[in-house]
């Protein structure tokens, strides 16, 4: 078996080895930032009015240090990492101790991943089909059309339009929700009624991340189509009367493909982060605002869970797309 | 354009979407909850990320959804509006013993939990053990500092034996936006960690129950208990008039103003800027109808702070230069448009505090000396006549300012320090400071003097704006000056590990009672620590020996004792004299109500109450509000 021996197991090793870089690299890097934990909760608790006797600062920081799992030296604590991570456990968040940090991934995933997957597809195949159909009839009035309207989108930055949607359709037309993710005071019970109430909230957030999302396939693969266009085999196609339809999608989007395909696995996995300026623009639940807030309150443990969650969806995402590329492109041989 | 087919049929999709989907849209919240029954306001601390924990006992958990403003009640709470303290579940004030080693508290009759098991001493003794015994919780280490033995003598009185005096012991369980709750005994003897256990579904012991919760963490829907008259707010004031309370999280300013332009929010704190877009809403009101517009009793007082170990701050001459080269009213314009009232002691101007402090001091103020000449004479800082400058400032910015100089006093405050650059410039050359060709200011060394200021992030903090503003005048008197905005900028202040700071220049009093020993405290030098070191007094790492000898007084008398201002005020004198920190005006609250489904705010011209939803008074306004009577 030498694709086993020769690819995929040097492949598997180089996949785990970047998760442990990563792992150490968000055990180190939240330690270098200017911000300590215990601190942050007794600032949450005294900042804003509750009396603590200063003397019982001192003891109750001991303790918390304690608890938080923050005595010991640095490499106690790394080797501890690892010891929680290799049973799955993340540890306890600071901020909401003791809860689970999975616990608080858990109420928020389902929102980002509802979200930015569906938004990252939709304007992944709508961009990669609006680009290519673009680049191969440039010369026309509506390739022409679509093309200035992409690059008019694309340089806009993302927090202007997300605000512009929002001062559109929620304040001066007022059909779409301000804030949340479905109405307030409706039973969570799965139903169609929850269902187009949760689209209906979703609306905007994923309009706002489409239309940008669609905009950048646009032009990456318009270019990319561009430039397949010189080449002597669509030429060649041209001259031998193939259809044009046949052309643009077997000849110059297919061979267009392979680093669009990467670009999608690459934001799949960043889904992970979640979209903080979606999140905040429009009270949206999900991944980003959480991993804003552990960062500001020093919550290692939040900060690691997400941010290791993310490297391990992309580095996946990578090795199954290293995988799968022989099947998208017969140009590659694992040999 | 001659719109063809295709066109046409596309433009006509987008608009069924369109027309669909506003369709769906109506309000944000669901048929059953009628608006106009619904109390909507704002969540302060912003998203919960974990919104099924209800365990107030734990650090950590959001208290301002709901939990402090609704569900649990504490023994006392500060009402500085006023300026008092409510027995809320305490009968009467706590009653200690002679030397204060035992305190005694009266419990309210009549009070249930909101699954209908009674409220009795047994709630409190059971809280008090069961933190004492947790170490993490809330509590534990002042409990287990301090507490002896808790015990009842009946069901309604419950006295603590103390380890040591402490004549303000009760304070643990004086709301003044947190305090120490008291758990249902009944739902918590049976859980086996106290710290994991989240209280979902919680017990109520306030006139609210929890409704509704969002899994996304924005919103905590309250329902009205059928049986509210059993309770610590239903015996005090009445019903309350809203059948629900929906705490909303919005997010950023602008949300909020477009939230309220369509009338579904009804209270929130917004910003000077926010605030004037808001203009536009109909129904829009904030705190005082008319210019200044901001909340003037809220107990905090913003200002500058200087680290005391980091040269050349440890220097009183040179602390009170930087104060003599800023002039107020530059200051507050620039920061809020000169919406403000001023305050040149370390502490809150509001009404109250005017009365205890600033009436009382004024006259020492006005005689107070620097230890510096002019004109052969003595130099007097104080500037009674700031307030009347600021007042024109604000007139000339074509506002409508009262000629009544009481009312100008009241609204914009007593007075502050002279703008006085060259008395500032001979503290400095008295020093060994000097100046260059230019006129920039170098340090005895000789080095040019560079000042970075440590600052709050966002731009609408009144510890940001101060920043900006003072940067400014600092670097007209000729200092090289930097302001460095960071989210932690709390934290380096814990450490020392700044020069000077926005943080807030005095620790807060209690807002409604004279004592100043919770801010005093803050400056007793047995708690400072070096640079580097996380400190548990004032982050300024400031103190005075005479100090220390009033902190130790002041705690040695009760909580009512009469001497308690007077010792305060020769406290205040050397703060005052010695300048740790600049105090320069009072915080500035911007709240914006909506009067369409709700009126009897508690405005300037009313102000029965404390005006803001997050603090836990928010619970005393709710008999009063009315509804406006729109569907």
């Amino acid at each position: 078996m030498p694709f086993l021996k020769r690819y995929l197991l040097p492949r598997i090793v180089q996949y785990l080895v970047v998760i442990f870089i990563g792992g150490t690299l968000v055990f180190i890097i939240p330690r270098l930032m200017p911000v300590d934990p215990v601190q942050q909760t007794l600032q949450r608790i005294t900042i804003q009015g509750a009396f603590l006797d200063p003397r019982a600062i001192e003891q109750i920081r001991e303790t918390l240090l304690e608890l938080y799992g923050l005595k010991g030296s640095l490499m106690e604590q790394y080797f501890a990492l690892w010891h929680r991570l290799l049973r799955g456990d993340f540890g306890p968040s600071y901020v909401q101790f003791p809860t689970p940090v999975m616990t608080l991934i858990k109420i928020s995933l389902p929102w980002t991943v509802g979200l930015l997957v569906t938004t990252t597809v939709l304007s992944w195949t709508v961009g990669n089909i609006l680009g290519g159909i673009a680049a191969y009839y440039s010369h026309r009035r509506w390739a022409q059309l679509m093309e200035n309207v992409a690059m008019v989108i694309r340089p806009i930055p993302y927090y202007i339009i997300a605000l512009a949607l929002l001062l559109l359709l929620a304040y001066a037309v007022p059909i779409f929700p301000v804030t949340g993710g479905f109405s307030i005071g409706r039973s969570f019970v799965l139903s169609w009624g929850l269902v187009l109430d949760i689209l209906k909230h979703a609306f905007l957030p994923a309009l706002s991340l489409a239309i940008v999302g669609t905009a950048t396939w646009f032009m990456t693969m318009r270019l990319l189509v561009s430039n397949l266009l010189a080449e002597d085999y669509i030429v060649y196609a041209q001259i031998a009367g193939v259809q044009d339809g046949e052309i643009l999608y077997n000849y110059a989007i297919r061979n267009a493909m392979l680093p669009q395909v990467t670009g999608l696995t690459l934001s799949l996995g960043q889904i992970f982060g979640g979209a903080l300026i979606t999140e905040t623009v429009f009270s949206y639940p999900g991944l980003g605002t959480l991993l804003y807030s552990s960062i500001n309150s020093g919550d290692y443990n939040l900060m690691m869970g997400i941010t290791l969650l993310s490297v391990v969806a992309i580095a996946t995402g990578v090795l199954i797309m290293d995988l799968i590329y022989p099947f998208l492109d017969p140009r590659i041989r694992y040999e | 354009m001659k719109l063809t087919g295709r066109y046409a049929g596309l433009l006509l999709l987008v608009l069924s979407i369109l027309v669909a989907a506003s369709s769906l849209a109506l309000a944000q919240i669901g048929p059953d909850i009628p608006r106009e029954e619904t109390l909507i306001v704002d969540i302060l601390t912003g998203r919960n990320p974990n919104p099924r924990r209800f365990n107030a006992w734990a650090p950590g958990t959001t208290l301002d959804a709901g939990i402090q403003q609704l569900m649990l009640d504490t023994l006392w709470c500060v009402e500085y509006a006023q300026g008092e303290i409510l027995n809320v579940v305490a009968a009467a004030p706590p009653m200690y013993n002679d030397d204060y080693t035992q305190m005694t508290v009266k419990l309210r009759e009549g009070l249930y939990w909101s699954d209908g098991v009674a409220f009795t001493a047994d709630d409190l003794v059971f809280t008090v053990e069961t933190l004492k015994a947790n170490p993490g919780m809330n509590y534990q280490a002042e409990f287990d500092m301090f507490v002896k033995e808790v015990y009842k003598t009946d069901d309604y009185t419950v006295v603590f034996e103390l380890k040591e005096p402490n004549s303000r012991f009760h304070t643990y369980f004086l709301n003044r936006w947190g305090a120490c709750r008291i758990m249902p005994k009944h739902i918590w003897e049976n859980v086996d960690n106290p710290m994991a256990f989240d209280f979902y579904p919680p017990v109520s012991l306030g006139q609210y129950v929890l409704k509704d919760v969002d899994p996304g963490g924005y919103w905590f829907l309250w329902e009205k208990r059928e049986d509210w008259e059993r309770t610590a707010v239903g015996q005090l004031y009445g019903e309350p008039k809203p059948r629900y309370v929906l705490f909303h999280f919005y997010g950023p300013p602008e949300r909020k103003v477009i939230a309220q332009s369509r009338h579904e929010l009804d209270m929130c704190d917004l910003t000077m800027e926010s605030l004037q877009a808001s203009w536009e809403n109909p129904g829009f009101r904030t705190y005082r109808k008319e210019y200044p517009w901001i909340v003037n009793i809220d107990p905090c007082i913003t200002g500058i702070t200087f680290n005391a170990l980091v040269e050349p701050f440890d220097n009183k001459d040179v602390r009170w230069a930087l104060a003599l080269a800023m002039d107020i009213v530059d200051v507050m314009a620039l920061s809020f448009d000169g919406a403000g009232v001023m305050g040149a002691l370390l502490v809150p101007p509001t009404p109250v505090y005017l009365d205890w402090y600033y009436e009382p001091m004024e006259e020492w103020l006005r005689e107070f000396t620097l230890d510096i000449e002019v004109d052969g004479a003595p130099f007097k800082p104080y500037d009674p006549g700031a307030a009347k400058r600021l007042a024109d400032y604000a007139a000339g910015r074509g506002y409508d300012v009262p000629d009544d100089p009481a009312k100008q006093r009241e609204i914009f405050g007593y007075g502050w320090w002279k703008y006085a650059p060259e008395v500032a410039a001979q503290l400095l050359e008295r020093n060994g400071f000097s100046r260059d060709k230019d006129g920039g200011w170098l340090l005895p060394d000789g080095t040019p003097w560079k000042i970075t200021i440590t600052s709050h992030p966002n731009p609408a903090h009144p510890a940001y704006k101060n920043s900006f503003a003072i940067a400014q005048q600092w670097r007209r008197f000729g200092i090289e000056v930097e302001v460095v905005t960071t989210e932690q900028y709390n934290t380096l202040a814990t450490y020392g590990q700044f020069e000077v700071s926005s943080v807030w220049p005095a620790y807060e009093p209690w807002g409604g009672h004279p004592d100043m020993y919770r801010t005093l405290r803050m400056w007793d030098s047995d708690l400072h620590r070096p640079v580097g070191e996380v400190t548990y007094g004032h982050q300024g790492r400031w103190s005075h020996p005479d100090l220390d000898v009033i902190i130790d007084k002041l705690e040695k008398i009760g909580f009512d004792d009469p001497e308690l201002i007077p010792l305060a005020i020769e406290g205040l004198k050397i703060t005052t004299a010695e300048m740790p920190s600049i105090a320069t005006f009072g915080y500035p609250g911007f709240v914006g109500w909506d009067e369409t489904y709700w009126t009897n705010y508690p405005g300037a011209e009313n102000p029965y109450q404390q005006p803001y939803q997050h603090w836990p008074n928010f619970k005393f306004m709710l008999p009063f509000l009315e509804p406006a009577g729109n569907k």
